[in-house]
C-alpha cells in the first residue's frame, strides 16, 4: 500500500519535474537550432580529445588549482553519484530494494561515500571563495542563483549521507558493512527506532525531491551549463585559434536578403554562438584574463556573453506572429551590449583560452563588428581613414605603394617582378615593416640575416598589399576578402610555396585564413626561420651575458599560433632571458590587436600596463616579434618611466651578428609614434 | 527632386608624384584611385537631398572605362544611377568637358533640379567647368558652398569668406560647386556595395574636340626634394628650434 | 596692347600679385574695379594707367561682375585679362570665359604672350606644374597665389585716370548674388591670418594629443591646424584642416607635427614662408618640402620647445 502510494507520488514528481525540464529544453534547443549555420562537425578525434581533457579532465578549470579542484570535486562527484539517483528512486518506492548489482558493491559504496564528502568539501570551498574571498571576477554574475544551487547540491549530498547512515542504523544497507566509512560513522548517532525509520524516509524523499527540483530549475539558471557545456566543448573550434570564419557574399544560391553580414540581432547568431550563451557559467575567468577589462574598459567578456544570452532568451519569449508585420527585433548593439564593449576588444583571445566551457568570445565580437561596419557603417570615426586607405591605397596609412620597397633599396633585396622565377622563400614584409620607421628596422635586419645565411628569398615590393587583417578585425569582411583574393592571385601567379613573415598578423592571415581563399602555402614566422638557421649553424651570433632580455609574446604568435620556443631561442642566443609573469600562451596583449592600432584607447592604456610588467623583470631589453608590439610597447616605454629598449628579435640577432655593442636604452634614437 | 553630381576619377598620389615618361600624366602604376574630397561631399549631399525630398540622385563622370569604379563607389553609398561619358583616358580641357556634360544633361529624361560639382577637381584644378555648364544651360551658379538647405523652390547656400559666410539664395534648377566640410560623407555599407553592382550605368562616348587650353607637359615643381636642415633629434633639438623662431622674430 | 586686371581691392595682396603678374603681358595695365565705393587709390604704384570702376555692383554677383569685365573687353580689346587666384578672382574670370566662350587658365605661375601664348599653371594644388598653350583671345588667366611677389614700380605715374561706367547687367546675371553676410564663427587667431601655424597629423595619435600643439600655438600667438586624416578621425573640426581641400595658409612658419606629407596636405601649406617638420620617420616625405627638420616624437619635442620659449621669455 505504502509502496504504491510512494510510486504514485514519485511518478507525479517525476512528471512535474520532467515536464518543466522538457518544456524549457525544447525552447532552448529550438533557439540553438534556429541559429545561423556554421561548420563544427569535422575532426572527430580532436573533438573527442577536447571532451576528454576539457570536460572529464577539467583541464581549463584546473588552470587555477584552488577553484578548479573545488569544481572538479563537485563535477566528478556528480558523475560518480549519478547512479545513486536511480538507487534513491528505487528506495523511495521500496525501501528494501536497490539497483541490481551496483547497489550491492562495496567499492561503489566507498566511492559514493568519499565523493559525497568531496562534493560537500567542494561546496564549502566554493562558499568560502564566494563569501569570503569574493574575487572580482564574480562582479555582475548571478550570485543569489549560485547560492541557491550550492544549497541544493549540499542538500543532495547531505541527504544522501544521512539516508545511508539511517539505512545502516536500520540494517537496511545492501552494500557490505563497513564499506561506507562516513555513513557508518554517522550511523552511530541513530538507534534502530521509529525516529530513525522516519528520518530514513525523510532523507530519501528530500534527496529525490531536491534532485527533481534541481532538474526543473537547471535549465532556467546558469547551471544550464551542466547540460550544455559538454556539447559546447564538443562543437568548439578545432582549427587554429587565429582563424575567423569567412562570410560568403558571392554565393549565387543565397538570395541577397539572406546574406549574413555578422550579427545584428539575436537571430543572426550562429547556433554555436547561441550554445555559447547557454553554456556560460558566469565564472568570470574570461574577465580576469581580459586586458581591456584589466585596464578599466567597459568590456567584460563575461557580461558580453550574458548580455547576448539575455537577448536570445528575450527574443524567444516574444515570438513573431506568423504573417504579421511585427516590430523589428531589438538590435544586439546597443540592446544586449554597448557599442564601447564591441570596440574595446583587442581580439587577443585570452578570454577564449581561459573559458572552461569553450565559449568563443572573439567570434561574437567580430560578428557584432561585422554588422556594425558592413551594415550600419557605424564604427569609431578615427578608424575610418585606415579603412579607406586600406581599400584605396592598399595599406592602412595611405602611403604610396611605389614606396613600399624603399627600405630594401640599398640592401640589394630581390623585388619579384611578374614572370620572375619564384624564390625558395617569399619574404612577406607587411605594411608596418614597409612604412613605419621603427618597424622598418625589423625588415632590414631580417633581410640582412637571410642574406647572411644564404637563403634564397625575394619580396613583392609594390605588388604586396595589406593582407586585409586590420579591415577584417574591424569587421569589414568584404574589404578583407577583396584583398585576400587579390593577394592569393598574386602569390599563386608568382608560384610561391613558402612564405616567411615578420608580422604575426600577416603570418596568421596568410597561414590560417588564406587557405579559405585558395592560398595554401607553407607559412612561417621570421623567428621560426631564423631559429632554424641558428640551429643549422648558418647564423653565429655573439652572446652577451650582461644583456638581460625579457621577451613579450605577441598574441597572434603565441596564443593563436603556438609559436613560443623559436623567438626564445633567438633571445637566448644573444643574451640572458628573463620571463615576465604573464608569458607564453598566457601573454598579455600590447594593446594593438583587433585593429586597435588605428583606434583610440579609452581608460588606462594597455601598453603601459604591459611595459610596467616588463620593467618589473629588471631586464634592460624588451624583445618583441611583432611590428605592432614594437610600436605599442615603445610608445609605452616613452610614455612611462621604464628604462627599456624595445626591439625586434631579428634586430637583436642582426646586431649580435655584426658584433656591435648592444645598444642600451639611453643611446637609442628617439622615435615617436607614427601611427 | 532630382540631383545630379559630377565627379572625376583621380589617382591617390600619396607622398610622391612620379610622372610618366612622356611627361603628360602621373604614373599611376601601383596607385589607387578616388574622386576629389569636394566631390565626395557633393555625392553625400545629393543622397541626403533625395532622402529628404524624394526623387532621384545621379552621378555623372567623364572618364576612362575604369572610372566605372568611382561611379559604383558613389552608388554604393546611395546614389541611384550613373551616367558615364567614356573618354579615351586623355586630357579633356574645361571647355570640352563642360560641353560634353551639357550635352549629357540635355539628354536626360528628367532635367535635374540641382547640379552639383566639386569646387575644383583635385588634379587639374581649372575652377570653371561648373560655371561653363551653368552658362550653357542658363542656370544660376554658386561656388564654394559649405552649407546648403532647400527652401521651397529655392536653395540657400553658404560660402565661407575670410570674415564670415556669404549667403546666396537661388531658385532651382541651379548649379552649385561644393567644398569639403559641407558634410561628412558616409562609409559605404556592404549591402550598398552589392546593390551598386546592379544599378544602371548609362554609357556614351562623346567625341573630344581640340583642346583650347592645351596641356604640353607636366613638370614637378622645383623645391620638392630640397634638403631640410636637420635641427636635431628628440627634445634636445628644442634650443635650435628657438633659434629659428628668434630669427623669424617670433620669439 | 593693354592688359586688363580684375582688382578685388587695391589693398588686396592677391590682386596686387595679379597686377604684378600682368605687367609682362602688355604695354599698359588697366584695372577693373567693382562697386560704389571702389576707388583707384594705391593702384598707381602698380603701374596702372587706367582704372575702370563699374558702378551699381555693390553686392557680389559673379556673373554681373563678369558682365562688367566683358563690356570692358569689348570696349578696350585687351591682349589679356588677368584675375587674382582667389576664390572670387577665379570665379569671376570663369564667368568671363564662359560668356566670351574663350579658354581660361586658372592659377598660372607664369605666362608668355605669343601665338599661341604659353603659360605654366599649377595642378594638384601646387604639387605639380603644367605647361600649356592657350588657343584664344583675349588671353584669360588668373595668377596663382604667391607665385609672384606683389611689387610696386619705382617710376610710377602719379595719378591713375579713373573712368566710371555702369554695365548693362541682365536679370539673369543677378540671380546668384550675396544676399546677406552671416557672422564669423571663429574666435581667436584664424588659420588664414596666423603668422604661426602649429599643425598635427595622424602621428598626434588622439584628440587629446593636440593639447601640446595648442599650448605651443598659444605661446607663439598662432593657430592650430591639422591634416585630413585628423579631421576624418574626428579629432579636430574641418575648419582646422590645412590642405588642398581644406584651408590654404601662408604663415611665416608652419610647424608640422607628425604629418607625413601627402601631396594633398602640402598643397595647403606651401604658401608658408618656412616649414619646420617634426616627425619620427626620417624618410617621411614631408622632409622633402621642409626647411627645418626635427626627427623624433612630437609628444616629447613640442613640450620641450614650449618650455624653451618660456625660459627664453622669462630670462
Amino acid at each position: 500500500m505504502i509502496e504504491a502510494l510512494s510510486a504514485v507520488l514519485l511518478a507525479a514528481a517525476l512528471a512535474v519535474s520532467g515536464t518543466l525540464f522538457a518544456r524549457r529544453a525544447r525552447v532552448l534547443l529550438g533557439l540553438v537550432r534556429a541559429g545561423a549555420p556554421v561548420e563544427r562537425t569535422g575532426n572527430l578525434p580532436r573533438r573527442a580529445r577536447n571532451e576528454a581533457s576539457i570536460v572529464l579532465g577539467q583541464r581549463k578549470l584546473l588552470q587555477r588549482l584552488g577553484p578548479g579542484l573545488t569544481h572538479a570535486f563537485i563535477f566528478w562527484g556528480f558523475l560518480v553519484l549519478a547512479p545513486t539517483i536511480l538507487i534513491a528512486m528505487i528506495g523511495v518506492v521500496d525501501k528494501r530494494a536497490t539497483l541490481p548489482w551496483l547497489g550491492h558493491q562495496g567499492w561503489y559504496a566507498v566511492l559514493v561515500d568519499v565523493f559525497a564528502v568531496l562534493v560537500l568539501v567542494g561546496v564549502l570551498a566554493a562558499l568560502w571563495v564566494r563569501k569570503v574571498q569574493r574575487p572580482p571576477r564574480f562582479e555582475g554574475s548571478h550570485l543569489g542563483e549560485a547560492d541557491l544551487i550550492l544549497a541544493m547540491i549540499a542538500t543532495i549530498a547531505l541527504s544522501l549521507l544521512l539516508w545511508h547512515a539511517t539505512r545502516i542504523a536500520l540494517g537496511l544497507n545492501e552494500w557490505p558493512r563497513g564499506a561506507a566509512p562516513v555513513a557508518n560513522a554517522l550511523s552511530h548517532l541513530f538507534g534502530r527506532d521509529q525516529a530513525t525509520r522516519v528520518l530514513e524516509r525523510v532523507s530519501v524523499w528530500a534527496h529525490v525531491l531536491t534532485i527533481l527540483a534541481f532538474l526543473a530549475y537547471l535549465p532556467r539558471s546558469k547551471h544550464l551549463h551542466i547540460a550544455t557545456a559538454p556539447f559546447n566543448v564538443w562543437f568548439g573550434r578545432t582549427g587554429p585559434g587565429g582563424r575567423l570564419e569567412p562570410l560568403r557574399f558571392d554565393d549565387e544560391d543565397v538570395p541577397e536578403e539572406d546574406i549574413r553580414f555578422g550579427a545584428g540581432t539575436a537571430g543572426d547568431l550562429t547556433w554555436k554562438q547561441v550554445l555559447d550563451t547557454f553554456s556560460c557559467t558566469e565564472c568570470g575567468r574570461c574577465q580576469d584574463a581580459c586586458p581591456a577589462f584589466a585596464t578599466g574598459k567597459e568590456l567584460s567578456p563575461k557580461l558580453l556573453i550574458m548580455g547576448l544570452r539575455d537577448q536570445v532568451l528575450a527574443q524567444a519569449s516574444t515570438p513573431l506572429v506568423p504573417g504579421s508585420v511585427s516590430e523589428a527585433p531589438t538590435p544586439l548593439v546597443p540592446g544586449a551590449v554597448s557599442e564601447e564593449v564591441v570596440w574595446d576588444c583587442v581580439t587577443c583571445g585570452a578570454c577564449v583560452q581561459a573559458c572552461p566551457v569553450s565559449i568563443e568570445h572573439v567570434d561574437h565580437i567580430i560578428d557584432l563588428r561585422r554588422h556594425l561596419v558592413m551594415v550600419e557603417s557605424s564604427f569609431p570615426a578615427e578608424a575610418e581613414p585606415m579603412l579607406r586607405d586600406v581599400e584605396r591605397a592598399s595599406n592602412p596609412w595611405g602611403k604610396a605603394q611605389s614606396q613600399r620597397a624603399d627600405w630594401a633599396a640599398e640592401l640589394g633585396v630581390r623585388v619579384l617582378e611578374p614572370g620572375d622565377p619564384a624564390p625558395e622563400y617569399l619574404y612577406w614584409v607587411g605594411c608596418a615593416s614597409s612604412f613605419d620607421e621603427r618597424a622598418r628596422h625589423t625588415a632590414a635586419s631580417t633581410a640582412k640575416l637571410l642574406q647572411a645565411a644564404g637563403v634564397d628569398f625575394a619580396i613583392l615590393g609594390p605588388r604586396e598589399s595589406c593582407t586585409g587583417d586590420p579591415a577584417r578585425r574591424m569587421g569589414n569582411e568584404y574589404v578583407f576578402q577583396a584583398f585576400a583574393e587579390e593577394n592569393v592571385a598574386t602569390l599563386n601567379e608568382a608560384g610561391i610555396t613558402k612564405i616567411v613573415a615578420n608580422c604575426p598578423h600577416c603570418f596568421n592571415t596568410l597561414a590560417n585564413e588564406y587557405p579559405d581563399f585558395g592560398g595554401r602555402y607553407q607559412v612561417i614566422h621570421h623567428s621560426e626561420l631564423l631559429a632554424a638557421l641558428l640551429a643549422e649553424g648558418k647564423l653565429a651570433p655573439r652572446r652577451s651575458d650582461t644583456l638581460s632580455i625579457t621577451y613579450h609574446d605577441s598574441c597572434y604568435l603565441a596564443r593563436h599560433n603556438d609559436v613560443l620556443a623559436e623567438p626564445r631561442a633567438l633571445v637566448s642566443a644573444v643574451g640572458r632571458p628573463v620571463e615576465m609573469q604573464r608569458s607564453g600562451k598566457s601573454t598579455f596583449c600590447c594593446g594593438a590587436g583587433g585593429a586597435h592600432m588605428w583606434m583610440e584607447e579609452r581608460a588606462k592604456p594597455i601598453n603601459l600596463e604591459r611595459v610596467r610588467e616588463a620593467a618589473a623583470t629588471g631586464a634592460d631589453t624588451l624583445a618583441v616579434a611583432c611590428p605592432f608590439c614594437t610600436v605599442m610597447l615603445d610608445d609605452g616605454v616613452q610614455g612611462g618611466d621604464a628604462d627599456l629598449r624595445v626591439v625586434d628579435v631579428a634586430v637583436l640577432l642582426a646586431e649580435a651578428l655584426e658584433g656591435e655593442e648592444p645598444v642600451s636604452a639611453e643611446d637609442e634614437v628617439d622615435s615617436g609614434p607614427c601611427r | 527632386m532630382n540631383v545630379l553630381v559630377c565627379v572625376k576619377r583621380v589617382p591617390l598620389t600619396g607622398g610622391k608624384i612620379v610622372l610618366t615618361e612622356d611627361e603628360r600624366a602621373i604614373s599611376t602604376r601601383h596607385l589607387g584611385f578616388t574622386i576629389s574630397p569636394h566631390e565626395e561631399c557633393g555625392a553625400e549631399e545629393a543622397i541626403r537631398l533625395v532622402e529628404a525630398h524624394g526623387g532621384t540622385s545621379t552621378v555623372l563622370t567623364l572618364g576612362p572605362v575604369e572610372a566605372e569604379e568611382q561611379l559604383r563607389d558613389m552608388m554604393a553609398i546611395g546614389i541611384d544611377r550613373a551616367v558615364h561619358l567614356l573618354s579615351d583616358g586623355g586630357e579633356w580641357d574645361p571647355q570640352a568637358t563642360a560641353a560634353a556634360i551639357v550635352t549629357a544633361i540635355r539628354a536626360e529624361d528628367e532635367a535635374p533640379d540641382l547640379i552639383l560639382f566639386g569646387n575644383e577637381s583635385a588634379d587639374a584644378g581649372n575652377y570653371q567647368v561648373a560655371i561653363r555648364v551653368a552658362h550653357a544651360l542658363g542656370l544660376p551658379c554658386v561656388t564654394g558652398v559649405k552649407g546648403m538647405s532647400v527652401e521651397g523652390a529655392s536653395v540657400r547656400c553658404e560660402q565661407e569668406v575670410p570674415d564670415g559666410r556669404d549667403v546666396y539664395v537661388v531658385p532651382m534648377p541651379a548649379v552649385l560647386t561644393v567644398k569639403e566640410g559641407l558634410n561628412l560623407p558616409r562609409y559605404p555599407s556592404v549591402p550598398g556595395r552589392l546593390r551598386a553592382k546592379r544599378k544602371p550605368v548609362a554609357a556614351s562616348r562623346p567625341t573630344r574636340p581640340d583642346a583650347r587650353l592645351e596641356m604640353v607637359r607636366l613638370v614637378l615643381p622645383p623645391g620638392l626634394g630640397k634638403h631640410a636642415e636637420v635641427l636635431g633629434r628628440g627634445p634636445e633639438a628644442a634650443p635650435a628650434v628657438i633659434g629659428v623662431l628668434q630669427e623669424l622674430g617670433l620669439v | 596692347m593693354t592688359v586688363l586686371v580684375f582688382v578685388e581691392s587695391p589693398d588686396d595682396e592677391l590682386s596686387q600679385q595679379a597686377l604684378t603678374f600682368a605687367r609682362g603681358l602688355g604695354d599698359e595695365v588697366h584695372a577693373a574695379l567693382m562697386g560704389e565705393h571702389a576707388g583707384p587709390d594705391g593702384l598707381a604704384a602698380y603701374d596702372v594707367s587706367v582704372a575702370h570702376v563699374a558702378r551699381g555692383l555693390d553686392v557680389y554677383a559673379p556673373a554681373a561682375w563678369a558682365q562688367a569685365i566683358v563690356e570692358l573687353v569689348e570696349r578696350t580689346a585687351p591682349a589679356a585679362v588677368v584675375g587674382p587666384g582667389s576664390d572670387r578672382g577665379n570665379e569671376v574670370l570663369a564667368h568671363v570665359a564662359a560668356k566670351l566662350d574663350q579658354p581660361l587658365a586658372a592659377n598660372c605661375t607664369s605666362a608668355t604672350p605669343g601665338d599661341p601664348p604659353t603659360l605654366t599653371r599649377v595642378r594638384w594644388g601646387g604639387s605639380l606644374l603644367e605647361e600649356a598653350r592657350l588657343h584664344g583671345a583675349p588671353m584669360l588667366v588668373t595668377a596663382a597665389p604667391h607665385a609672384v611677389t606683389a611689387e610696386t614700380v619705382a617710376n610710377a605715374p602719379v595719378t591713375v585716370s579713373a573712368t566710371d561706367f555702369t554695365p548693362a547687367v541682365s536679370e539673369a546675371d543677378l540671380v546668384a548674388r550675396v544676399s546677406e553676410r552671416a557672422g564669423a564663427v571663429a574666435a581667436g587667431v584664424s588659420l588664414t591670418d596666423a603668422d604661426v601655424v602649429v599643425s598635427g597629423g595622424r602621428g598626434v595619435g588622439s584628440a587629446a594629443g593636440f593639447s601640446v600643439l595648442e599650448e605651443l600655438a598659444e605661446l607663439l600667438g598662432g593657430a592650430v591646424g591639422c591634416s585630413r586624416a585628423v579631421t576624418s578621425a574626428g579629432w579636430r573640426p574641418h575648419t582646422d584642416q590645412v590642405g588642398q581641400t581644406g584651408t590654404k595658409i601662408a604663415p611665416e612658419i608652419y610647424i608640422a607635427c607628425g604629418i607625413s606629407g601627402a601631396t594633398q596636405h602640402m598643397a595647403g601649406c606651401k604658401g608658408a614662408k618656412k616649414l619646420l617638420a617634426i616627425n619620427p620617420d626620417g624618410d617621411a616625405s614631408i622632409f622633402a618640402s621642409a626647411d627645418y627638420a626635427v626627427i623624433g616624437d612630437l609628444h616629447e619635442i613640442v613640450p620641450a620647445i614650449s618650455a624653451e620659449i618660456r625660459k627664453a621669455r622669462s630670462g
